[in-house]
């Protein structure tokens, strides 16, 4: 049924929006392979948006939304922060609850629909900034790992508090001047692409979003893990480009500059899932 | 008791304030008074035809053909359109639009009163939108216009419309529309 | 087990499915003996239950260990232990909004720690079946019966009853999913016992054969679509940020505040019929003493009403079996002899005597006495409960 959603019925075709009669007709739905080259000519799950002009945020999502592989059977949760202000205009069903609990509301809905549908894949992605993955909700993270949940969790990361004003987090790097920091960060940037590693995710994945088909083949990988085997990360840079003083076209050079430095990327597949992986390749699905 | 009418900004009171509570099953409510479903039809029909740009508003569980039920309906609420000389605007989701809607063309949940205003309608039906959103919806309208809200829900019905018939599945939308042309006919239009 | 198990007339585990009238009021009853923790698991055997999440709590723990023992044996679809009370309501909220019939149990503490999420579920509109067992919260701390934590739940949007005893917790819980999946209602229900009270004390149930459950839950008459992406809309945020809506968009927050108040206001005639009443009173019809009480305090109540007969003083016993809904109009016609109402609670902020008198403000004339208050543990003895009316009444008489 999840594709029928999105059908509209004969007797209403004119009086519906473009924009909606486009989601039927021109996005990918089905098994079909999916991917970044459908951003030159297929309806997007994500159009409108009210984040900052050239934020590297909102082109990742854009990324990850064309690489999900059956988007018609996915559910994102969200947490609070600028992410936040793009998830009602995502063509899915989306989930935000409050700050932090993104994924023990993931967990719940996953284990649920696993309950309720056991002949259907449907997959969970939790998709929250660095303040709701690494400070505020990192126990319900960190937890959601330590159960297997089948899950993949994608962390925006852009080192800062952005959308209530540029506070530090736990992903600001050590020294970094920012509000609550007025005389620089204490101490490091957590590690949490390796905390996800010890805690038991089956695939751990540091990099920027300066490469879009690297982050698609990410996305999908992970996602595709998941729903075998476990849970996966994926610790993404995607800079604010108003709180470090950028403008709005050099967010694709600091992901870049980054590419070498705190970002350079980073990778854990499980020996299980190094297997699953090569089988996905055997069988097309990647 | 409910008002039809400005009660200045805030949807407030709101029915249930008002002692109103949706009704039981088997009836409809007219404003304040619990009556039989087909007395509410036919005050429903006869709102609608002599009202100003009377129009339905038909919402996603109607507009989108996920079940066989929803697909029964559209043919219904098109032709339920014609009948009573009523123009259609779809509420296709719930989100809060950005940057605006067009008032024109759409009504959103979280402003319909937008969608009213524009068009100066003087009567609507809500049709197929979830109870929740309905409701929210149902609160802003009567409170910050004048329009006379009817709530045909297959559910269990809407307090703060200004008429509510409950339970109403493909049948019953068939039984109003034929209600509706007997109502047409009275009234010569 | 598999919910593909599941016919039309039979639930996953094979129970047979039937209506929660037939279920409360039909169904033939066999006396048990147990404690409030072994009748919720009775009762959520009969329930269809699709789903629950657990974390260690006293006095609510040995509950939530049953209802795993449950999962076990193949009646709830699934089980697991949280990482804390935030996080299990999270989780539960997870699993109601994708479809699921969702319980779960807390204490005190756990009630605090888990605050942000009950509006949250309220806002959501998900019939979750909060079971609270309660108990004093911290500092400092105490595992002893304290019902403070119910003060913190009143304004969270949920509906809240209060159970006596154990035949009412089994009841209760039972009509406590019906009426909360209601779809005009559809909001969660918090079914409150007194701590050990109830939850550790066995007493005589009457219970309805174990081989029939309520039908099944069906998310497709919630008033907001489930999340598993089965029902239009396609594009669905559960739930928005609202004040990113452009153009009076405050308006929106306000009406869905609303909303959930009316929500819960529309349960009125659903437990009016499930409950047998959202009050009950015992006792001399015409006194002009009476208590109003709920859960354990209104057992104690009683008693003291049969201690004052014996003495030759007429007295009322109003037993409120909804907090949210508020009985209002119960609570005046049960008042109307009354000129001394006595609250007896079981917490020192007084929060029932709050409602009780806010309520019959400019409506009663009765003198309303927020006595006796224990807490932290301590029993509420009759004779405490008697002291506080001779003293009043002999006052008044000038003795």
């Amino acid at each position: 049924m999840s594709v029928d959603i999105y059908k509209i019925n004969p007797e209403f075709r004119d009086i519906m929006p473009k924009d909606i009669l486009d989601l039927e007709d021109n996005a990918t739905w089905g098994a079909e392979k999916r991917g970044i080259s459908d951003l030159t000519d297929k309806k997007e799950l994500l159009e409108e948006h009210s984040l900052c002009a050239g934020c590297p945020e909102a082109a990742a999502l854009r990324y990850i939304l064309t690489a999900i592989p059956k988007p018609e059977d996915t559910i994102i949760v969200n947490s609070t922060g600028c992410t936040s202000l793009m998830f009602p205009h995502i063509a899915l069903h989306t989930v935000h609850s409050l700050f932090g609990n993104q994924n023990a509301v993931a967990s719940g809905i996953k284990r649920a629909l696993t309950w309720r549908f056991p002949d259907k894949d449907k997959d969970v992605v939790v998709l929250a900034g660095d303040g709701a993955t690494v400070d505020i909700g990192l126990d319900y993270t960190l937890q959601s790992f330590f159960r297997q949940e089948k899950i993949t969790t994608i962390c925006f990361d852009n080192e800062v508090y952005a959308n209530t004003g540029g506070q530090e987090s736990g992903s600001t790097p050590k020294g970094q001047v920012f509000k609550m920091a007025p005389k620089g960060k204490v101490f490091d940037k957590v590690p949490m692409w390796e905390l996800a590693v010890t805690s038991g995710c089956q695939y751990s994945v540091k990099l920027t979003a300066s490469a879009p088909k690297a982050v698609a083949r990410v996305v999908r990988e992970a996602i595709f893990i998941a729903r075998e085997l476990g849970p996966t990360y994926i610790h993404l840079y995607t800079p604010c480009i108003l709180e470090i003083g950028l403008s709005a076209s050099e967010g694709l050079w600091e992901m870049k500059e980054q590419d070498k430095d705190r970002f350079v990327s980073f990778k854990y597949v499980s020996p299980e899932a190094e297997e699953f992986l090569k089988q996905c390749k055997k069988e097309g699905r990647l | 008791m409910a008002n039809l009418g400005p009660a200045y900004y805030a949807p407030y009171p709101v029915a249930t304030y008002d002692g109103l509570l949706t009704p039981p099953e088997g009836k409809a409510m007219l404003l304040t008074d619990i009556v039989d479903e087909e007395v509410a039809m036919r005050e429903v029909a006869r709102v609608m035809l002599t009202s100003d740009n009377a129009t339905i508003f038909p919402g996603p569980q109607v507009l989108y053909a996920w079940s066989e039920e929803a697909k029964k309906k559209a043919t219904l609420i098109k032709e339920m359109s014609e009948v009573l000389n009523a123009k259609m605007i779809p509420m296709y989701d719930y989100r809060p639009k950005y940057p605006k809607i067009d008032p024109e063309v759409e009504i959103n949940p979280n402003h319909p009163n937008l969608t009213i205003w524009h068009n100066n309608i003087k009567a609507a039906i809500f049709i197929g939108v979830h109870c929740h959103y309905a409701n929210v919806a149902l609160k802003i309208v009567r409170s910050e216009t004048d329009c006379y809200t009817i709530g045909m829900c297959a559910l269990s019905g809407h307090e703060d419309a200004m008429a509510t018939i409950r339970d109403q599945h493909a049948e019953d939308l068939a039984r109003f529309i034929e209600i509706a042309k007997e109502v047409k006919q009275e009234l010569g239009k | 087990m598999s919910i593909k198990n599941m016919t039309k007339e039979k639930n996953w585990s094979g129970q047979k499915l039937v209506s929660t009238d037939y279920m409360l009021f039909e169904a033939p009853r066999e006396k048990h003996f147990m404690t409030g923790s072994e009748v919720t698991k009775e009762a959520i055997k009969r329930c269809t239950v699709d789903a629950s999440v657990s974390y260690p709590i006293t006095p609510q723990s040995e509950a939530a260990h049953l209802i795993g023992e449950l999962w076990a044996e193949g009646y709830v679809g699934m089980y697991f232990r949280g990482e804390n009370e935030f996080g299990v309501m999270s989780e539960v909220a997870g699993c109601a909004m994708a479809g699921a019939r969702t319980v779960t149990t807390t204490s005190g503490p756990g009630t605090l720690r888990a605050m942000e999420n009950f509006p949250m579920w309220s806002g959501t509109r998900i019939p979750v079946q909060l079971i609270l067992m309660a108990r004093g919260i911290n500092s400092p701390l105490t595992i002893q019966p304290d019902n403070l934590e119910v003060t913190f739940m009143l304004e969270t949007g949920c509906m809240i009853w209060y159970a006596e005893n154990v035949q009412e917790l089994f009841d209760m819980t039972i009509a406590g999913f019906t009426v909360a999946e209601m779809p005009d209602v559809h909001v969660p229900i918090v079914t409150v016992v007194d701590g050990f009270f109830v939850s550790h004390t066995r007493e005589s149930v009457m219970l309805p054969p174990d081989d029939i459950a309520l039908m099944p839950y069906d998310p497709y008459k919630a008033p907001l679509p489930p999340i598993d992406s089965e029902m239009p809309p396609g594009r669905f945020l559960r739930d928005p940020f609202v004040m990113k809506s452009n153009y009076i968009s405050y308006a929106t927050h306000a009406s869905w505040q609303w909303e959930v108040r009316s929500a819960v206001d529309r349960s009125i005639p659903y437990a009016r019929h499930y409950l047998n009443g959202l009050a009950h009173v015992t006792g001399d019809l015409d006194a002009e003493i009476v208590f109003v009480a709920c859960g354990t305090a209104s057992h104690q109540a009683k008693e003291a009403n049969r201690e004052l007969t014996k003495l030759g003083i007429k007295s009322k016993v109003v037993k409120l079996r909804t907090i949210r809904p508020f009985p209002h109009a119960e609570l005046l016609e049960a008042t109307k002899s009354a000129k001394h109402i006595f609250v007896p609670e079981f917490n020192i902020v007084g929060w029932l005597e709050k409602e009780v008198t806010q309520s019959l403000y400019g409506k009663s004339e009765a003198k309303i006495i927020g006595r006796p208050r224990v807490a932290g543990g301590m029993s509420m003895p009759v004779e405490a409960i008697l002291h506080e009316v001779l003293e009043h009444v002999n006052e008044e008489k000038g003795a």
